[in-house]
């Protein structure tokens, strides 16, 4: 079972983290205070580490720093109540792997967390990705599904290459945007939807089980047919 | 293009020339007393002489008077006194006036005559007084001066007049000019100060000199006004960012908790329901998002995550992320992409701005319509990002509101969205000193990116 550190100074935002983790089958701990934070951080061990920008006695962006000189590599998901782009920036340059502002919906930052989790344990072959029938050759950049090519438009190919990393988790349109894209702003109109239904057209064959799921109200999930 | 201020035309100059002119009416009529008054009392001297010497002749022994009349006129060869001895009959008997002058009708009485006392032919303009009396014995006594000294002195006065008051007013009036230019070129300073202002940037103040004078306390004035509206629009902006900020906590955990209810309540028919409360929030919560974001925009400094830029792959990258949305509308979407100066910026900035202008013409063009992309070098060097609809286009009086928060055109209000995107836009080329031009006509708007490769 993933084990969590969740640095938080706000109570009721730790809650919140604590509980959605722990309905998606993490143990989260919690620590309010920015240095104790830091030493759990370094001796304790954790799969991932969920860090307020904010916090009393350490600024979050100095306890990633100062994880990241030690050569600790836990991912580390930052939560913060500063939005702007600036901030982001900086604290996926001090050595944040995600970035997400408050207020958020739990789900999503679970997601998050999820994607977090299993960029660290790669689940497949380094050069090849494979989910049920859909295969992904990541050197020679071709995917084929029951054996049958797929042309893919290399959008194409890196979205598909982010729903099977992820495959079984949901990801949510910004999610999908940020790590596909490269963006953090909102594209407004449904882009992401209809790229998605494009990949779908190529990828579930007339007859075919349908990979890619819609959850409602939150995002896809790829996931191979039961 | 600022107005030019004309010295002819500043508020000083015309004081000046006023002045001028009231000074020049007021020596005029000063000196036209002075020279009527001189004349006046050279007339009476004049007079007085004349009778005197008359009636010195009259009461002398009339039988040595020819002899008299002879010797004065012989001592007096300038002719500056004349004198004259007439018979009955108006024939000259002695003195060196030759003729009897019409105008003297009664005895006593000093008249200006008009021709000259010497010579009755001569063109030399002459004027004089001159004062008869009847003798005795029939003859008649003539005694005249000419009065081209009084004259003379109006002349002296004149030319005094015409020196003092060119000596005093060119001298007032090129000093006037000089001191009306020092306002002028201060009125100019304000004019170059103030157009940032009168293009939104209300950080900007007037100059205000050490001086202390009116036009510092107008610009003070002016200042200060500024100050307070700059805090009052910061005051509303606050209040909206204050209320999107505080709204989001609990919208964010109201979609929590609809969202939860949803996912346990599964496929019962309430669960559509949920889903369009859902969907609601998602609307609420996107604009919050994108008014906070203006507002990020707006504060933001210049060039704080500027660096070289590619600008032709923003554009492309664009283009690829919008083709799927086009060719899903059936809409015939086009780039043209030429070669670009080298710019800096913020590449994410930019794909921000150009995302939302090609996702709005998408938006209103109608399906089966037409979107163009095009990018290239106009006349100046600038970088030119063209994008092109087929949809309803923008009235000519919409266009500068377009940009505003939440407005939404006649046309618009129709199509889902926040009526913020435009804003977005307009903070990012604000941001990086680019200009943003709205055309177009009926059958498609116009959306067109400057961007001037020193602005940023």
């Amino acid at each position: 079972m993933a084990r969590v550190l969740v640095i938080e100074d706000d109570e009721v935002t730790a809650r919140e983290i604590v509980t959605e983790l722990a309905s998606h089958g993490m143990t989260a701990d919690w620590v309010a205070d920015g240095r104790e934070g830091l030493t759990r951080a370094l001796n304790d061990g954790y799969d991932i580490i969920t860090l307020d920008r904010l916090l009393p006695g350490m600024d979050g962006i100095d306890i990633v720093a100062a994880l990241r000189e030690r050569h600790i590599d836990t991912p580390v998901l930052m939560i913060s109540a500063l939005s702007d782009v600036d901030d982001r920036v900086r604290g996926l340059r001090a050595g944040g792997d995600d970035y997400l502002t408050k207020p958020f919906a739990p789900d999503e930052m679970a997601a998050r967390a999820e994607v977090l989790l299993r960029r660290r344990q790669p689940n497949v072959e380094s050069n090849r990705l494979r989910v049920g029938e859909l295969e992904l050759d990541l050197v020679r950049h071709v995917a084929n599904r029951n054996g049958q090519p797929l042309t893919l438009l290399p959008t194409e190919f890196r979205l598909l290459e982010f729903l099977m990393r992820n495959a079984g988790q949901v990801l949510t349109r910004t999610m999908i945007f940020e790590q596909v894209w490269g963006f953090h702003f909102d594209p407004g109109t449904n882009v992401i939807d209809v790229h998605i239904g494009r990949l779908r057209r190529k990828i579930d064959g007339p007859g075919q089980s349908p990979l890619i799921r819609t959850v409602r109200g939150s995002g896809y999930l790829l996931a191979p047919a039961d | 293009m600022r107005p030019l201020i004309d010295v002819w035309r500043s508020a000083s100059s015309r004081l000046i020339l006023i002045y001028g002119a009231l000074f020049a009416i007021w020596c005029v009529i000063l000196l036209g007393v002075v020279q009527w008054e001189a004349s006046r009392y050279l007339v009476g001297v004049i007079d007085q002489m004349l009778l005197q010497r008359i009636h010195y002749l009259e009461v002398s022994d009339p039988r040595r008077l020819q002899g008299t009349v002879e010797a004065a006129s012989v001592i007096d060869p300038k002719g500056i006194m004349w004198v004259g001895l007439f018979d009955a009959d108006g024939k000259p008997v002695a003195g060196n006036i030759t003729r009897l002058p019409d105008e003297l009708v009664q005895d006593g009485v000093v008249y200006p005559l008009k021709a000259s006392l010497a010579d009755p032919d001569a063109n030399r303009p002459a004027r004089a007084r001159g004062v008869t009396v009847h003798l005795a014995n029939g003859q008649r006594l003539v005694v005249a001066k000419e009065s081209n000294t009084i004259d003379g002195v109006g002349t002296i006065i004149k030319r005094g007049l015409l020196w003092g008051l060119s000596l005093t007013l060119l001298p007032g009036l090129l000093g006037g000019i000089l001191i009306a230019r020092g306002p002028a070129r201060r009125i100019r300073e304000i004019q170059d100060a103030t157009a940032p202002i009168r293009e939104g940037d209300l950080t900007r103040r007037l100059p205000v000199s050490r001086r202390g004078d009116e036009l510092d306390l107008l610009a003070g004035i002016v200042n200060t006004m500024l100050g307070e509206i700059e805090r009052l629009l910061g005051e509303v902006k606050g209040v909206c960012d204050n209320i999107a900020h505080d709204l989001r906590t609990p919208l964010t955990r109201l979609r929590t908790r609809l969202y939860r209810t949803q996912q346990q309540i599964g496929q019962r028919p309430e669960a559509a329901l949920l889903d369009a409360c859902v969907d609601d929030i998602d609307t609420v919560l996107t604009r919050f998002r994108a008014l906070m974001r203006v507002s990020e925009l707006e504060d933001r400094q210049r060039s704080a995550c500027f660096a070289d830029i590619d600008l032709a792959q923003v554009i492309r990258d664009v283009y690829e992320f919008y083709v799927p949305l086009a060719e899903d509308r059936g809409q015939r979407f086009e780039l043209t992409v030429g070669e670009l100066p080298a710019l800096r910026g913020d590449p994410q900035l930019l794909f921000e701005a150009l995302a939302n202008l090609v996702g709005n013409a998408i938006k209103f063009t109608p399906n089966g319509g037409a979107v163009r992309l095009t990018a290239g070098v106009d006349v100046e060097g600038n970088a030119r990002i063209d994008i092109v609809d087929s949809g309803p286009g923008i009235p000519t009086d919409e266009r500068e509101a377009v940009v505003r928060r939440f407005y939404r055109g006649d046309n618009t209000r129709a199509q889902p969205g926040s009526g913020l995107g435009l804003s977005i836009v307009n903070a990012i080329v604000k941001l990086h000193g680019y200009s943003l031009e709205i055309g177009g006509d009926a059958h498609g708007a116009q959306f067109s990116v400057i961007c001037n490769p020193k602005a940023a």
